[in-house]
């Protein structure tokens, strides 16, 4: 019983502190706005390296999405957790990029991307199942992200990547049914 | 290994799933640099903004005070006063002018056109004393207004757009 009221009032403090933060970094103060980026950098960069699966465009966009959360900041209205606002401006970067980085034949034909990536040196250190992850055909590791990691709704998904809702529940199948391959393998 | 092994392993991996990975490189340099250069590109914005419609509205109440001037001279008391408040009228619309500019500094203005905006003054300023010999003479009162919105129209010209290409 203690030991939660101790982990509820620390939790609290951090609650505090963070809101305090983004008070200041809606203000201006890029000191603020630094602890920001402290608190949360690692957990959106693993996010945009999953949703990429390439480290330097990883790195590239997380520092792109830190950008444009200064400049949004003003926006945040506490009407939900600081965290789960700044995942969704990450995954919007994160898909703008991906957009910009389709070539023509893709957008036009919708090509869809069939390829099984190769693991490569940089993966080396991720967990086995990271390593699964970003072997999987884009559509699929993006459904399979969104839905399994972040916890989003294939509704979601579906507005987010522009697909159907069916579909996204068969990319995710078709992820899970790849991994589950993988995994047994190792 | 069978269907619910490699079920089971999967859930178990993804729960194990790191939630922070950590980038090789300080990424926070390159996002105070995004920051700054994005901040100057939206404070040049919003100037550009500000000061387009800031430009306009000048124009605008210019005209309205030319036309004002132009179709209601009588309205001063004498041609003397009259040739005062034009005078009065002129230097606030510059004055105004220039504020609105951001107070430009003429000195700094390439010969050509600083000889130019002297020329304009120093007519006007002959065309003033003319008038004060002679204040109910139209002929130079009509002149004088000219000049004196050529002298506006030369600043609007020169330091207007400077504005707006910020």
């Amino acid at each position: 019983m203690k030991s939660s009221h101790v982990i509820d009032a620390s939790d609290l403090f951090i609650h505090d502190q963070e809101k305090a933060w983004i008070t200041s970094a809606q203000q201006g103060n890029q000191q603020a706005f630094h602890q920001l980026y402290l608190t949360h950098h690692k957990r959106i960069y693993a996010l945009c390296w999953r949703m990429l699966a390439d480290k330097d465009s990883a790195e590239d966009v997380c520092q792109e999405v830190f950008v444009q959360l200064w400049l949004n900041i003003k926006k945040f209205r506490e009407e939900s957790k600081f965290s789960t606002w700044l995942h969704s401006i990450a995954t919007n970067v994160v898909l703008s990029h991906l957009r910009k980085q389709k070539n023509w034949l893709q957008r036009v034909f919708s090509i869809e991307d069939q390829t099984i990536q190769e693991s490569t040196v940089e993966m080396e250190e991720l967990p086995e199942l990271d390593k699964h992850i970003m072997r999987l055909p884009e559509r699929a590791r993006l459904v399979f992200v969104l839905f399994a990691v972040e916890g989003y709704r294939h509704q979601e998904i579906a507005k987010m990547l522009g697909m159907a809702v069916g579909s996204s529940k068969s990319q995710y199948h078709r992820a899970r049914e790849l991994l589950k391959e993988w995994v047994s393998d190792e | 290994m069978n269907k619910q092994n490699s079920e089971q392993l999967l859930a178990a991996q993804l729960s194990d799933l790191p939630k922070e990975l950590t980038p090789k490189r300080d990424l926070w340099l390159g996002i105070e640099k995004g920051i700054h250069n994005k901040t100057q590109l939206e404070v040049s914005n919003k100037a550009k903004n500000q000061y387009v419609p800031l430009s306009w509205a000048a124009s605008v109440v210019f005209a309205v005070l030319l036309t004002w001037g132009v179709i209601s001279p009588q309205q001063a008391d004498s041609p003397a006063e009259l040739v005062v408040e034009m005078q009065q009228n002129f230097e606030q619309q510059k004055q105004a002018m220039l504020v609105t500019y951001g107070q430009p500094k003429l000195a700094d203005l390439p010969e050509s056109l600083k000889k130019q905006l002297e020329d304009l003054a120093s007519a006007r300023k002959s065309i003033e004393n003319a008038l004060l010999e002679d204040p109910a003479n139209n002929d130079l009162l009509n002149i004088l207004r000219w000049t004196q919105a050529q002298e506006l129209e030369l600043l609007t010209k020169l330091f207007s757009p400077q504005w707006q290409s910020i």
